[in-house]
């Protein structure tokens, strides 16, 4: 029956195969990627939860006391440290498929620490814990990005921990957005105690403290603002071969808002000297600091005052002056450095008009006041510096400088150069050609020199009485103290003009000296080459002195010579007269 | 006796004021520059005096100028224009000088008021009156205040060069006034002319009557 029935079913099914079977075949096919995708809809949190376990289920023995925030370790320095892990933070960080022992891995139910202080500290904790990211990141890995690479091999960086987080780590992609500003971007890892070497060896700290940030004029600015060429996508690496190089590039930046600023220190005499190789003058971030920019005020103080790192011989000479003095106690308009030598355009300020109108600027009564008693005040000021007066103590001298009359410039060592040629180093030679100081004669032949091959130039020297060093100037005392008598320098004997010096100024207003001999002032050769010099008393000529002793000898001479002939002629008259007497006596 | 005036009044006020002046200037002038020899005063006080007493030269060299050419007794300073009358009258003077005034001859020059000096004199005053005293009073002048004046300063070629003719010329009238001095005690008695520099009158020698 069974194989009837099989039979007659077979063959009534045989068709309905035929007809129906392609037919269900199809559909079956057409359903399948339909049934696959469900199937895996349905499967695949299964599948992911087979392969990597939830902390919870996979760690649950180490979350059931780590979840709770009443527990604390404390190191062998006594720190103490929550033992509390976020699960939240760590179920919404990329390394939530992994165990805890995946990167805890010394830990057991058998061998977990309890209470016994492994480590020294906190820091010596966390370095311990961070080396186990560098079990799955290998070098090659942190490499691949530049501002990584230099971190590699450190010993002494900071620990991965540090920027990317511990149990709250997360794809860097999904926590950039996150960060409210582009500043809370780069303190991610700047906040950090970072740093990297520069070519030299010195280390230069990449570690920017936050609360001086905040602090300081430019918080409003986005690090990118000044650091231009770093922004979230890049972060060029860059080594500098020192740290004075790495100052004087990153100062570059302040030129972007500061033009008039920067334009003033680029002709500045620290300008010219960095351009020059000296490294050693300073740039804004010296003055100003860098990330914790201040307001100008800032430097209002006597101890902050910023010329002090390189001139420190100087501002203690002026904290005795009667002007440190005033500032000390707190006299609000007592001048520091910047008064007379400006903070930015800082020039060579000696023997220089520019300083005796920095003292004028604030005493602007001294020219009346100096004439009151003074007679010739205003030729005494323009030929005396201020402080060879107002700093008592200080030695004194006569400075030569060139000039063009034709102008009214300075002649420049540079323009000499041209005339005479040769080199900066030969010129001493030229100058001074036994060494020895230079002669009378000397300077007068530097000067038809300069005349005779003169580029239109009509040169002479013009005299000047400064102080004897840039220090001295700064020595300046109370006006009781101030020199007064005339006879200090209008004497011969005056010491002032024991030390003369040919001053030969550069154009950017350095001077190199040379010494010369203090006859120079009293000779012949003075009538050429210093004509424009002459002070009462002290620069006589020597030669007018023998003179004048001669013609008023031989003014005295004519009545006794005169007076002598007489006496010896006198019988002869006396005779004539006797002889004339007896004549008119015959008569 | 016979007298002659040849020195009116303002000539008289005139030189009296310049002799003053020009010792006060040479004391003080040696002052200012030989502050280390000489210690009569303070250099403030020598050079205050100085230009006060180099003003009140200046102020009477215009005197003796405005005087002498409104009168029109300049001609006494100026030599005759005739060559070989004027050699041949400084010879005779300078023979009178080193010869006849030894041998008691007397002077070949008479001075009367329209032909008061003699050759050598017109000579050597015309000099020092029209040249030299005016140069030193500029020089004094530029110096006083030579701030003021550097123009004027450069143009003659820088301070030290105006001082050194300002010094110069000094000592040359240092050195003159000796010889003014001694030439004013040669008339017929050693005080005749400076007895007539004060009231006018020069005493005239008897036998000049005749």
């Amino acid at each position: 029956m069974s194989e009837e029935s099989a039979e007659k079913i077979s063959g009534k099914s045989t068709v309905g195969l035929v007809i129906f079977g392609p037919i269900l075949g199809m559909f079956y096919v057409c359903l399948l990627p339909l049934i696959a995708l469900m199937t895996l809809l349905v499967a695949l949190p299964e599948l992911a939860s087979a392969k990597k376990t939830d902390i919870t289920q996979n760690s649950g023995m180490c979350m059931g006391c780590h979840s709770s925030q009443e527990f604390t370790k404390t190191f062998r320095n006594k720190e103490k440290m929550s033992v509390f892990v976020n699960e939240k933070d760590f179920k919404g960080s990329v390394h939530r498929f992994l165990s805890c022992t995946d990167c805890h891995g010394k830990i057991s139910p058998d061998t977990h620490p309890g209470n016994s202080a492994m480590y020294e500290d906190r820091a010596a904790f966390t370095a311990a814990m961070a080396s186990a990211c560098r079990k799955c990141h290998s070098d090659a890995q942190l490499k691949a990005k530049p501002n990584h690479a230099f971190m590699a091999n450190k010993t002494n960086g900071p620990p991965c921990t540090g920027c990317h987080g511990a149990h709250e780590v997360k794809r860097i992609a999904e926590w950039k957005p996150a960060l409210s500003s582009n500043n809370q971007y780069c303190l991610t890892c700047h906040s950090q105690n970072i740093s990297k070497k520069h070519k030299n060896g010195e280390t230069l700290s990449l570690h920017i403290d936050p609360s001086r940030l905040s602090a300081s004029v430019h918080n409003k600015h986005d690090c990118s603002d000044c650091h231009s060429e770093y922004t979230r996508t890049s972060h060029p690496v860059k080594q500098f071969a020192s740290s004075r190089t790495h100052s004087i590039a990153v100062s570059e930046a302040c030129k972007k808002c500061h033009a008039d600023k920067y334009k003033a220190v680029h002709e500045s005499i620290h300008f010219k000297m960095i351009s020059e190789g000296n490294l050693k003058a300073p740039v804004c971030t010296d003055c100003h600091g860098f990330h914790s920019v201040g307001p100008k005020e800032t430097y209002e103080t006597l101890s902050g005052v910023p010329c002090r790192k390189c001139h420190e011989d100087i501002f203690k000479i002026y904290s005795k002056s009667v002007h440190g003095m005033a500032k000390a106690k707190g006299t609000h308009n007592a001048p520091l450095c910047y008064s007379c030598h400006f903070a930015h355009e800082v020039k060579v300020t000696a023997m220089t008009e520019k300083i005796k109108g920095a003292c004028l600027g604030c005493h602007k009564d001294a020219e009346e006041a100096h004439a009151k008693w003074l007679p010739n005040a205003a030729l005494h000021l323009s030929a005396i510096a201020c402080a060879a007066c107002h700093s008592p103590g200080s030695g004194k001298g006569i400075y030569l400088r060139l000039y063009d009359q034709e102008t009214g410039k300075p002649f420049t060592e540079e323009q000499m150069l041209k005339l005479m040629g040769g080199t900066y180093e030969g010129m001493a030679r030229k100058m001074d050609p036994h060494g020895d100081g230079i002669e009378s004669d000397e300077l007068w032949s530097l000067v038809s020199r300069l005349n005779e091959k003169g580029s239109n130039a009509k040169v002479t020297f013009f005299g000047r009485m400064d102080v004897s060093n840039g220090s001295e100037a700064h020595q300046l005392s109370f006006k009781k103290n101030a020199v007064k008598e005339c006879e200090n320098c209008h004497s011969q004997e005056s010491d002032f003009f024991k030390s003369v010096t040919v001053a030969v100024v550069k154009a950017d207003g350095r001077l190199t000296r040379y010494k010369a001999k203090p006859e120079v002032l009293g000779s012949m050769f003075s009538l050429l080459s210093l004509r424009q010099f002459y002070v009462l008393g002290s620069t006589r000529l020597k030669v007018l002195d023998w003179i004048g002793i001669l013609m008023v000898f031989g003014g005295m001479s004519v009545p006794i010579a005169h007076i002598t002939l007489r006496a010896i002629t006198s019988p002869i008259r006396e005779a004539k007269r006797l002889n004339k007497m007896r004549k008119e006596g015959k008569r | 006796m016979k007298k002659i005036y040849l020195h009116p009044l303002p000539v008289r006020i005139w030189h009296w004021v310049n002799a003053i002046s020009f010792i006060v200037l040479i004391v003080t002038g040696l002052q200012i520059r030989y502050r280390e020899i000489l210690g009569l005063m303070k250099f403030r006080e020598a050079v205050d005096i100085h230009n006060i007493f180099g003003f009140i030269l200046i102020f009477n060299f215009f005197i003796w100028l405005v005087f002498y050419i409104v009168t029109g007794k300049i001609k006494i300073y100026i030599p005759p224009l005739n060559l070989k009358k004027f050699v041949m009258g400084s010879l005779k003077q300078a023979r009178y000088y080193g010869y006849g005034i030894l041998m008691g001859e007397p002077n070949p020059h008479h001075s009367t008021p329209d032909n008061k000096f003699n050759p050598m004199q017109q000579m050597a005053y015309l000099a020092i009156m029209l040249l030299l005293i005016p140069l030193q009073l500029l020089s004094g002048l530029l110096l006083w205040d030579a701030k003021r004046f550097s123009d004027f300063i450069s143009l003659a070629g820088g301070i030290k060069i105006v001082d050194t003719v300002h010094v110069f010329l000094f000592l040359f009238f240092m050195s003159f006034l000796f010889v003014h001095i001694y030439l004013a005690t040669l008339g017929h008695t050693a005080t005749a002319h400076i007895k007539a520099m004060f009231t006018g009158y020069e005493e005239l020698e008897e036998e000049h009557g005749h």
